[in-house]
C-alpha cells in the first residue's frame, strides 16, 4: 500500500465547529481555531479515505492509534477552505502486527501549504 | 516597557483534567470522530477494552492546548507530537504539562493518577 494517494478533500473550517472544539479540548475559543484542529481538517477528513479502502484492507476494530504529529506553516482561521492529500507513506509487518504510517498535506486556497499530518497506525493481528 | 503576552519567554504550564463520559462524546461530536470504542462500552468490550476509552486526539487536543499556553499562544505552534502509551478511561485523572526545553522547544508530559505516561516522548516546538 506504500505510495497509494487519495483525492485531495476540501474542508470549509467553520468557525462555530472550530469554537465547540476549542471548548471539548478545554481552550479559549476566542484564541480562534485551535492547532489540534488538525485533527478534523487533516487527518480527520483523509483518514476514512484509508480506512474505507477495500484494498488497504484495515481491520478498524483491531486499529490503534499510535502516534500523531502535527508540523504547521500557517494555523488556517475560521472561514478559510483547506484542502488536504493523504497518502500512505510505509506499510510494514512487525512482530505479527501490521503498521501503517499515513501522511497527510494540507494547503490553502493558493496552494501554500498549512499543516501536515503523520499518523502512525497499529493493527494488531 | 511593558511587554506583550504573545512576546513573553515560553513558561511552565500545568494542567490536571478529570476525564468523564460526556466530555468523550463532545469530543466525539465535535471532531467527528465515532469510533463506538468511545461511544459505547459493550462495544468497546468485544474489541478487547475495559469499556469506553478516550479519543487519543483528545489527550492530544488538551496537550496542545497546555502547550499553546506555554508558548504564550496557539499560533506559536510550530510542531507538536504524541506517542498514545496508555489508555485513559473515563474517571482517570490526567495532569499535562508543558514544560520549557531550550530554545523552542517544550517537552510534553501526560501522566494519569497511578502516575503511568499516558502520552510519551511528546513534544512541540515553537516559534520563539
Amino acid at each position: 500500500m506504500a505510495g497509494r494517494t487519495y483525492p485531495p478533500v476540501e474542508f470549509p473550517i467553520e468557525a462555530e465547529r472550530a469554537a465547540a472544539f476549542a471548548r471539548a479540548i478545554g481552550a479559549d475559543p476566542e484564541d480562534g481555531v485551535p492547532p489540534t484542529f488538525a485533527a478534523v481538517y487533516s487527518l480527520g477528513v483523509t483518514a476514512p479515505q484509508l480506512f474505507g479502502d477495500p484494498d488497504a484492507a484495515v481491520d478498524f476494530s483491531r486499529l490503534l492509534h499510535a502516534e500523531q504529529e502535527f508540523t504547521w506553516s500557517r494555523h488556517p482561521r475560521a472561514g478559510e477552505t483547506v484542502t488536504s492529500r493523504g497518502r500512505v507513506e510505509s506499510d510494514v509487518n512487525r512482530r505479527g502486527m501490521r503498521l501503517v504510517s499515513f501522511e497527510t498535506q494540507t494547503t490553502d486556497r493558493e496552494g501554500q501549504p498549512l499543516c501536515r499530518s503523520k499518523a502512525l497506525f497499529v493493527i494488531r493481528s | 516597557m511593558p511587554v506583550e503576552g504573545s512576546l513573553r519567554d515560553p513558561v511552565l504550564s500545568v494542567r490536571s483534567v478529570t476525564f468523564t463520559r460526556d466530555q468523550v462524546a463532545t469530543y466525539a461530536e465535535t471532531s467527528g470522530d465515532h469510533n463506538p470504542i468511545h461511544l459505547d462500552d459493550d462495544f468497546a468490550r468485544t474489541v478487547g477494552l475495559p469499556g469506553v476509552i478516550a479519543h487519543g486526539m483528545l489527550q492530544m487536543g488538551i496537550m496542545g492546548t497546555v502547550a499553546a499556553e506555554a508558548a504564550g499562544g496557539p499560533e506559536k505552534l510550530r510542531r507538536l507530537y504524541c506517542r498514545f502509551a496508555g489508555m485513559v478511561v473515563p474517571g482517570d485523572t490526567v495532569t499535562f504539562t508543558a514544560e520549557p526545553a531550550g530554545p523552542g522547544k517544550l517537552e510534553l508530559r501526560a501522566v494519569n493518577q497511578r502516575g503511568e505516561a499516558v502520552l510519551t516522548k511528546s513534544v512541540a516546538e515553537i516559534e520563539s
